[in-house]
């Protein structure tokens, strides 16, 4: 093409050939986000966001590994579709002592491992033991010390044995474990299990010499005593027979039953990790029992599941596998999905700079509210954010509102737990907050202010914390307050410096302080935030890890905390404490709400915003709910090939009723009645 | 020159193992561990992880056995990626990165060679401007504005290609495309550059004046001398290219060496890190290498002793 004129000819034809196959293909679709055509294989493409690390639901503990887990591992119970409260699943029911800290549970008798080996209680003894032992280093396993024994066990300690008895925890400072009922019938594990709790020492000798010298009661106590290491086996799990399991906790924990759907919980198997050790999760050597088995395995490409014809509920599973893409680029996946290559996606992953043009899609974007907040935590242990009036001036200071409306898709959260994901605790709340306004006497109009954005009582709080803020020009100036020894820390990433700009901006306006910002890398953050080596803020965001307001509220329970600010109270520690040991659980909630008031008045953080689910998925892929965790239960999710019968308006999905989901749902409930 | 050889592949092996170990420490400088996350282990929790991974040993011990695992060939398994060694990783990946690499590679020489050539040869004629002005424009546009704007075009409004991932002869095409664009305007320049300098040069008024004709004086004389310049940059970009490069492989989401690589440093997975780098330092210097030797061929002034 030498001559330019031709060039340019051609160049002009392409041009025209673009516009034209672009309007075709537009007008055709306008009504969704690009190309938009059922997978005629009956295969869900999904992008599940990074790298899953392993195949090992032990191992890793992150949220795009748990919607992996999700399809080839199951557990007692898993998360319902919608509110992922828990449903039967490999238990098809159980039962719950008085106490509320001893399960039965009853397996269905045709569960089968992927091999064809059948799935007994003697399976969940094994998972949950070996969930717990040190050497597999479980980063979850934390959420199994609610099992007598497992913390024990897991942080390799020892009983200590005088004579025929063994010293017990009561006597030695322990709680004291009320009186069980129990259930089931009263072998001689139970017997062990339900005896009062035994005291336990560090297995390290050096470090359990330091704990007996720290109590000369301890100490007169262990002479000519001998210690015994607390086994797997001592731990609360028993398989009563082959289809029955009992686990018995050493505290009662009312939401115990819903932590079981976590990953950490699903059955592992014996056989294969017997036989070949850490390789048991590559392709040729994985055993599976979920929904779906391994059909291809191509690291950082793909992960091909396919149906699992040995699965004891295979009848209802709708798809006829699975395609996880591993892909982290949001602009990328957004492509993806624009270019008709996937069929959905994982959560948080619209871009801020889409979203106005992506939320006009109403059959395929999903805003919902995620059981999980962002906030930003204050290091208490330093001036100025020592003082509990500095902290509550500057948490006053910021609209919420105002942020929420700029972030486009959160909603503004003023306390720890997000509302609207938990409606009995919302009720609560609110009764809590209505009693503690008549114990105090004040007006309705103005007890509805109270702890949200008051510019005007925020400088007047901080002018009587010593730093007075003073008229200057238009504006504000807090000239004594010392913004040398503050910053605001936030990981590196343009969202979070988005809202860290905001918040700067509304003490600038609303209190005349200007906070220096300080962007981290994000592991280099991690460390800073949780050895609380960082003055003044520290961005946060906490996603709860079962389906309880407690996995919000105790965040700054006990020490050191998840709660990164430094915070540790006796007195909310004992509310919570109480509150967990309350059965009735509508008083429960009532106790914690009580105690997550008194947390917010100590204000050891500055709730931000209730996070948005920002995923999409293709009008006909139908059963696939907009949870509060983004947690699919697959064996619900299918295909409809009819574009009648499209989702339409996914801004109703969880109102309306789908009869399929519905009828599978009840199926699957009915033989447990509690649950839903 | 054979000893030159030698001499050079036997500096290798230290030269890498300096590598491992500036990067090694440098990893140990950098705060956090392949386990930490948004929520905190407790005590004893953390302690059974670093148990099981070694890291409760002291430094010099895990230095050490590092280092002599590394002698054998051997860099261990990931420990982000569990039951996986890191040799397999970088076997597995590298296919990924290569492909693209080479036909990028391969493209960016075809255009930059012909378009340098030409426009050498037609100094400030139309061609000339066109291509070099085109060839700015492409050392301009990061492949990060390239890339999304051929999949506008090529995926969006034409839908012809898809907008990413891997799989068939389609999907290379806008990745090739993307990391081409960026070397063909750099070679292209080059190229040109150095045509015109040689063609100025006395030995190429002498091959005239011999009586060749312009065919000969350009493809047997000419063109050695111009594409010295060429050369070195050639031979490290076709390492950098091998290697992965890792805006077009997260844009095209290609699962390919690159993206590894800025996820191991993101995930400090030592074990990974360690090896990538390693892997790719003696690539480098092999590749730097066989330009000092192609060197000698093309311009006879070089000789190796």
């Amino acid at each position: 093409m030498k001559d330019p004129r031709r060039l340019s000819q051609f160049l002009v034809l392409m041009f025209c050939i673009g516009l034209l196959v672009n309007g075709c293909t537009s007008s055709a679709n306008s009504r969704y986000f690009g190309k938009t055509v059922a997978p005629k294989d009956n295969i869900l493409r999904y992008v599940s966001g990074s790298e899953p690390e392993t195949l090992d639901p032990h191992i890793s503990s992150g949220q795009p590994e748990a919607r992996i887990y999700m399809a080839i591992y199951e557990g007692l119970v898993e998360y319902g579709p919608k509110d992922m409260q828990p449903i039967p699943a490999i238990a098809k029911s159980w039962e719950i002592s008085s106490n509320v800290d001893e399960f039965v549970f009853h397996l269905r008798d045709n569960a089968k491992w992927s091999d064809g080996t059948a799935i007994t209680a003697n399976d969940f003894v094994y998972s949950f033991r070996r969930g717990f032992a040190a050497d597999t280093a479980s980063s979850s396993t934390e959420l199994g010390f609610f099992i007598k024994y497992a913390e024990a066990f897991n942080g390799g300690q020892v009983f200590v044995k005088k004579g025929d008895s063994f010293l017990l925890a009561k006597d030695y400072g322990g709680e004291e474990q009320k009186p069980s009922t129990g259930i089931g019938p009263d072998t001689d594990f139970h017997k062990f299990v339900q005896s009062p709790i035994r005291l336990t020492l560090d297995g390290d000798e050096k470090k359990r010499a330091k704990q007996i010298d720290a109590d000369p009661k301890l100490k007169a106590a262990v002479a000519g005593a001998e210690f015994v290491p607390v086994k797997a086996e001592d731990i609360g799990v028993e398989a009563i027979d082959n289809y029955t399991l009992r686990v018995t906790l050493r505290q009662p924990a009312p939401f115990f039953i819903g932590l079981l759907a976590h990953q950490f919980f699903r059955l592992v198997p014996k056989q294969a990790i017997d036989k070949w050790g850490k390789e048991w999760t590559r392709k040729e050597h994985i055993v599976t029992c979920g929904a779906f088995r391994i059909k291809e395995i191509r690291p950082y490409d793909a992960l091909i599941l396919e149906k699992d014809p040995n699965y004891w509920d295979a009848a209802n599973v709708h798809l006829d596998g699975i395609a996880f893409y591993p892909v982290e680029d949001n602009a990328t996946i957004l492509n993806l999905y624009k270019g008709g290559s996937v069929d959905a996606f994982l959560n948080h992953t619209v871009l801020t700079s889409w979203i106005e043009q992506v939320r006009a899609f109403k059959d395929e974007y999903m805003n919902f509210p995620e059981n999980s907040t962002a906030y930003y935590s204050m290091n208490v242990t330093r001036p100025p954010f020592n003082d509990p009036k500095v902290r509550k001036a500057f948490a006053m200071a910021v609209d919420n509102d105002a942020l929420s409306n700029f972030r486009k898709i959160t909603k503004p959260l003023y306390d720890l737990t997000p509302t609207g994901i938990f409606p009995e605790y919302d009720k609560a709340r609110a009764k809590v907050s209505e009693e503690i306004r008549k114990e105090r006497n004040i007006a309705p109009d103005v007890w509805a202010k109270y702890g949200k954005f008051d510019a005007e009582r925020a400088r007047k709080t901080l002018t009587e914390a010593g730093f007075p803020v003073q008229k200057s020009g238009d504006g504000w100036a807090c000239p004594t307050f010392p913004t040398d020894k503050v910053s605001l820390m936030f990981n590196t990433n343009e969202n979070n410096r988005s809202i860290a700009e905001f918040v700067q901006a509304q003490w600038r306006q609303n209190l005349g302080i200007t906070v220096p910002l300080k962007s981290q890398e994000f592991k280099t953050f991690l460390k800073d935030r949780h050895e609380v080596q960082y003055d003044g803020l520290a961005q946060s965001l906490w996603s709860g890890d079962y389906m309880d307001p407690y996995t919000f509220v105790g965040l700054h329970y006990g020490y050191p905390n998840n709660g990164d600010a430094g915070f540790n109270d006796p007195k909310y520690n004992k509310m919570l404490d109480d509150a967990n040991a309350e059965l009735d659980p509508a008083k429960r909630y009532e106790m914690l709400a009580r105690a997550e008031f008194y947390l917010m008045e100590q204000q050891p953080s500055i709730p931000l915003t209730i996070n948005a689910t920002n995923w999409m998925k293709k009008p006909y892929v139908k059963g696939m709910y907009p949870n509060p965790g983004t947690l699919l239960p697959w064996k619900f999710v299918y295909i409809e090939q009819d574009p009648a019968k499209w989702d339409k308006d996914v801004e109703n999905v969880m109102a309306e009723s789908d009869p399929q989901v519905e009828k599978q749902l009840q199926e699957l409930t009915a033989t447990q009645k509690t649950a839903k | 020159m054979l000893s030159f050889i030698i001499r050079r592949l036997l500096i290798i092996i230290p030269m890498a193992l300096l590598v491992v170990t500036l990067t090694w420490a440098l990893v140990r400088i950098a705060p956090g561990n392949f386990y930490s996350a948004e929520k905190k282990l407790p005590s004893a929790v953390e302690a059974n992880i670093r148990k099981k991974y070694g890291l409760d040993k002291p430094w010099y011990t895990q230095y050490g056995m590092m280092m002599s695992n590394i002698v054998r060939g051997d860099f261990g398994d990931s420990l982000k990626y569990q039951g996986q060694s890191v040799n397999e990783i970088i076997r597995r990946h590298l296919p990924y990165s290569a492909v693209i690499g080479l036909l990028g590679y391969l493209l960016a020489l075809a255009i930059g060679l012909t378009a340098g050539t030409v426009a050498a040869l037609k100094q400030n004629s139309g061609f000339d401007y066109g291509s070099m002005s085109l060839a700015m424009l492409g050392l301009s546009v990061p492949n990060f504005v390239l890339g999304p704007i051929l999949v506008l075009v090529f995926s969006f409004w034409l839908y012809l290609l898809p907008p990413g991932r891997w799989g068939g002869v389609s999907g290379i095409i806008l990745p090739v495309i993307t990391l081409s664009a960026i070397y063909a305007a750099y070679i292209a320049r080059l190229t040109r550059a150095g045509m015109l300098e040689v063609m100025r040069s006395d030995y190429i008024r002498t091959a005239r004046a011999k009586g060749l004709d312009e065919k000969t004086v350009l493809l047997r004389h000419a063109i050695r001398g111009g594409l010295i310049p060429v050369l070195s940059f050639t031979g490290p970009a076709l390492a950098a290219l091998l290697a992965g490069t890792v805006v077009v492989e997260k844009v095209f989401a290609i699962p390919g060496l690159g993206n590894i690589f800025i996820q191991a440093v993101l995930n400090r997975d030592e074990p990974l890190i360690l090896g990538v780098v390693a892997f790719l330092s003696i690539l480098i210097m092999i590749f730097n290498l066989i330009v000092d030797i192609a060197y000698g061929f093309l311009d006879p002034r070089i000789r190796y002793e």
